[in-house]
Parts: C-alpha cells; sequence; structure tokens
C-alpha cells in the first residue's frame, strides 16, 4: 500500500534526524583546511575503542534472549568454522566498519546479523539483490 | 567477469586438534622483551582497525606474561597471517593511564594483551 | 510489559509484525546454505553445542582449585588443559575441532589473593569465556560497563554491591585479544569442610566476572532488572 509505504518513508526520515549524534560543530563534508590532524584521528577511530570514556552511572540489567539472537551467534560461528571468515574480520566489521551510530544504536547480536550479511555480500557468495529478494520473500511468510 | 577466489581451508587445516593461537606456536621467533621488562605502548596509527587501546598508548607497563604467538590483529583481520609475534601480557598502573586517579589506591592495576610490534623499550 | 514504560530507548515490543532481525536472520541463514557455505546440518550442531553451554564447568573449576593446591596451580599455569577436568575441551568439545572461532582456544585463570581482586572487561567488544561460561550477561556487554570499568573500577564494582578496602589491589583484565578470563575469588570464611558440589554452588557467574566475591549464604547472582525478549529463547 503506497499510503503506508510513504507514512514509513516520513518517519524513517524523522528517526534518522533524531538519531544523529548530538555534535557541537557543524559536519557538512568541511573543505580540507577545516580538518586538522587531531579532528582527522577523531574522525577514523574505531568506534569500538572506548574504554576509559566517561560516562554515568545506569541501572545494571540481565536480558532475556531472543530466538534470532541464538540463531545469529551460531550463523556467525558455522560461517567461520566453514572459512568464510575469521573471528578477527568479524570483530572488525561488526565493531568498527558498521560505523558510530549504528555501533551504539543496534543490539549487540543485531550487529554480528548485520556484518554476516554483508560479509555474503561483499565476498560476493551472494548479490544484494538476491539478499533484498529473499528478504522481501521471507516478510511475506509471516503476512 | 570473474569472481574473487577465498581460500576456505587454511585456517582449518592450520588450526584442527590443535587450536588458536596454539597453532600459530614457534612462528614468531625470539621474543625482544621478558618478563619484568617496563615497556611503553607505541602511538600507530589506528586506522581502519586496531586492537590496542587508545587509553594505553604512550603509557608504560611492565611485561607480566608472555602468553602466546600470533599474527596481529590489524594483519588477521584481512586473513594476512604470515607474520606472526609474540603477545605479552601488559600490567599498566592505573596513575599512568589516568591522571586523575585517586592517590589513595595507588596499587590499582589494569592488564591487557598487546603484541610486540606495538611496543617498546621504556 | 506496561506502555507507560515506553520511552525513546525502549521501542514498542515488535508483537504484531516480525522484527526486521528475525527477517534477516531467517534471510541470512537460508542463503547461506543455498549456496552451500554450511550445511542446515552444521547449523543444527553448532545449535545443539551451544545448548550445553552455561557457568557451570567454570564454577566447578573453582571449587576444585579450592580443594586441591595442585590442581590450582595447574589451573593458573594452564588454564586449557584445567579445563579438561570439568570435562570442557577448549579445542574438541564443539563441531569444529579447532575451538570456537570467536573465543579461541586461551583461557586464563586470574587467581584473586587476600591482597588483589581482578575483574574482568572487554572494552573493545565484549570477549568472554562462552565455551566454560556460557553466553555474557546484557549488562557486560553495554559501553557503559566497558568505559567505566578501566577508569572507575571501584565505582562500578561499588554499584555491582562490592565494596573493597583501600589495601586491596584491583586488576581490571581487559580482555582484548586471544586470551579468555575467568577469575578464581578467594575461598571464602564460613566453607570449611565444604564438598567440591557445595562450593560449586556459590561460585556464580558474577563471581567469575569479577564483580561479586563468593559468599557462604548466596548461590545466585545478585538480583536486577530483566529486559523480557519478544520471542524468547528457551534453553
Amino acid at each position: 500500500m503506497p499510503s503506508s509505504i510513504r507514512d514509513k518513508v516520513h518517519r524513517h526520515l524523522d528517526i534518522c534526524r533524531q538519531i544523529q549524534p548530538a555534535l557541537h560543530q557543524e559536519t557538512h563534508a568541511p573543505s580540507p583546511d577545516m580538518i586538522d590532524n587531531a579532528h582527522f584521528r577523531a574522525y577514523t577511530r574505531s568506534p569500538h575503542d572506548i574504554g576509559g570514556e566517561p560516562d554515568i552511572p545506569i541501572t545494571w540489567e540481565e536480558k532475556e534472549e531472543e530466538v534470532w539472537e541464538h540463531n545469529t551467534f551460531v550463523t556467525c560461528e558455522v560461517l567461520a568454522w566453514r572459512g568464510v571468515w575469521n573471528a578477527e574480520e568479524r570483530r572488525r566489521r561488526q565493531n568498527v566498519e558498521v560505523g558510530e551510530t549504528m555501533y551504539l544504536g543496534l543490539p549487540y547480536y543485531g550487529r554480528w546479523l548485520l556484518t554476516a550479511a554483508k560479509i555474503l555480500v561483499d565476498k560476493q557468495f551472494i548479490t544484494l539483490t538476491e539478499l533484498q529478494e529473499k528478504m522481501d520473500e521471507v516478510r511475506k511468510r509471516y503476512e | 567477469m570473474s569472481k574473487p577466489h577465498y581460500d576456505r581451508n587454511h585456517h582449518v587445516e592450520k588450526a584442527t586438534d590443535i587450536g588458536d593461537p596454539q597453532c600459530f606456536k614457534g612462528e614468531a621467533g625470539k621474543p625482544r622483551f621478558k618478563v619484568g621488562d617496563r615497556v611503553r605502548v607505541r602511538n600507530l596509527p589506528d586506522i581502519f582497525y586496531t586492537r590496542t587501546q587508545g587509553y594505553v598508548r604512550g603509557a608504560e607497563a611492565v611485561v607480566a606474561e608472555l602468553v602466546y604467538e600470533s599474527p596481529p590483529a590489524e594483519d588477521e583481520s584481512w586473513d594476512n597471517t604470515e607474520n606472526v609475534e609474540w603477545f605479552y601480557s601488559l600490567v599498566f598502573k592505573m596513575a599512568d593511564l589516568w591522571p586523575d586517579y585517586p592517590d589513595y589506591f595507588p596499587n590499582d592495576t589494569v592488564e591487557t594483551e598487546i603484541p610486540e610490534h606495538y611496543l617498546e623499550a621504556a | 510489559m506496561s506502555d507507560d514504560k515506553h520511552d525513546l530507548h525502549s521501542p514498542a515490543p515488535m508483537v504484531d509484525e516480525v522484527s526486521e532481525f528475525e527477517v534477516l536472520e531467517l534471510a541470512v541463514r537460508e542463503l547461506a546454505i543455498e549456496k552451500g557455505l554450511f550445511t542446515k546440518e552444521d547449523h543444527n550442531r553448532w545449535t545443539e553445542y551451544m545448548h550445553t553451554l552455561g557457568p557451570a564447568p567454570a564454577a566447578r573449576l573453582v571449587a576444585k582449585a579450592w580443594l586441591d593446591p595442585e590442581f590450582k596451580k595447574l589451573a593458573v599455569n594452564d588454564g586449557v588443559k584445567a579445563s579438561l577436568d570439568v570435562g570442557i575441551d577448549w579445542i574438541n568439545s564443539m563441531p569444529t575441532n579447532f575451538g570456537t572461532p570467536s573465543d579461541y582456544c586461551n583461557l586464563r585463570v586470574l587467581e584473586d589473593t587476600p591482597k588483589l581482586k581482578h575483574v574482568v572487561v572487554c572494552t573493545l567488544c565484549s570477549c568472554y569465556p562462552r565455551p566454560i561460561l556460557g553466553q555474557s550477561p546484557e549488562w557486560y556487554r553495554t559501553p557503559n560497563y566497558r568505559r567505566r570499568i578501566v577508569r572507575w573500577p571501584r565505582q562500578v564494582l561499588a554499584e555491582f554491591g562490592l565494596q573493597l578496602p583501600e589495601d586491596i589491589e584491583v586488576r581490571v583484565e581487559d580482555s582484548n585479544q586471544k586470551s579468555r578470563f575467568i577469575v578464581l575469588p578467594v575461598r571464602p570464611e564460613g566453607t570449611e569442610g565444604w564438598s567440591e558440589d557445595q562450593l560449586a554452588e556459590i561460585v556464580t557467574r558474577d563471581c567469575l566476572i569479577g564483580v561479586a566475591v563468593p559468599k557462604p549464604s548466596v548461590t545466585a547472582n545478585r538480583k536486577r532488572p530483566v529486559r523480557r525478549a519478544v520471542n524468547p529463547y528457551h534453553h
């Protein structure tokens, strides 16, 4: 239904704006003279490297595990068992290459999952079209 | 157009019945440092990937243990496993890492593992 | 879950539609099988292996080390070898026969003393010794725990209910490469004459991570809020 898709698109644009980190300087692809070495280092750092960053106390929680989280863990391990990647490649992709927003914004195994999908496309084991068609087909099973 | 070919078996062949990092044992040569040595962590560029934390860079530590031999994470992450090196378990004084660490806990420490190419004698 | 608890950080549970995570998970698994990257049987075997995981073997290892000084020496010097005595083969217990890809095969057992207390973190991701301890708790994975424990360990441990005297050295183990860690805490007073089974009961998962210490009357992790799953996994 086109109108409901348009609603989703508009809500998506709103959420995307809301989840952008609160930055204290303009970030509109500045010209090179505006990026000194310290800023280059900051922008290109690995977003997983957070030890020692200040933060406030939170409530420590336990969590029930979702079925998809378990299946994702198993898929990632089996992909490594069968040589599609090694654990170090997985760690880089899911902790660094996802970028800061996804790194902090998605659940732990959510990042594993996205990374498992991406490795299949990046290494040309599947095409992106195959993945997108498969997702569409899987979703339709539940409608 | 031809697609890239990935050797999907080399790790399983190397590590089966041995384990990882055990499968790299003996490939690093003679270690540059020994237990008790004081070392400093180099501040290499962290572009694209690193597992040497920002907070230990430039800080001094004591070698607590030579833990195993392995390719560094930065190489292995792209499946480059030719350059195997020693990994050292290092102990840092909290006071050497954090200028605001309270004086009344002078013995508190952090221990973490760093590959040899990140280390220089202090 | 009641509606009034929802805010920006707790979106409505996805009860009426399949989640994007579930869709993507199924898509990836099916495509990998269709392309011959692994088989359904591979996936099933690993799932069965995962069913066997939990903190019991690590607790047993600690209890054994408390009772047998020779075994304690072995545990501290060669955690992988010591694990065999509690039924965990870091290389062959799992379907690969080269260990679990993500947790490698280098368990290190960190021995606490009356003057030294260890606590484990992985500031870079959430490395955890799954083969001997099971899946990591949610709080261990949070950026908050990983940010703060290496810099404000005493405050964070106090939030977990562990207040440490000044003369004890706190050592934070940042598990950043291929080693995995469990803490071997000090055996508490009041457990004299206890059997291995009795001792293993008081070595909780939290004690093995290092955010708690064993007590003769405590056999469970500290009570914390539990975030419910939409579609929970039942062990």
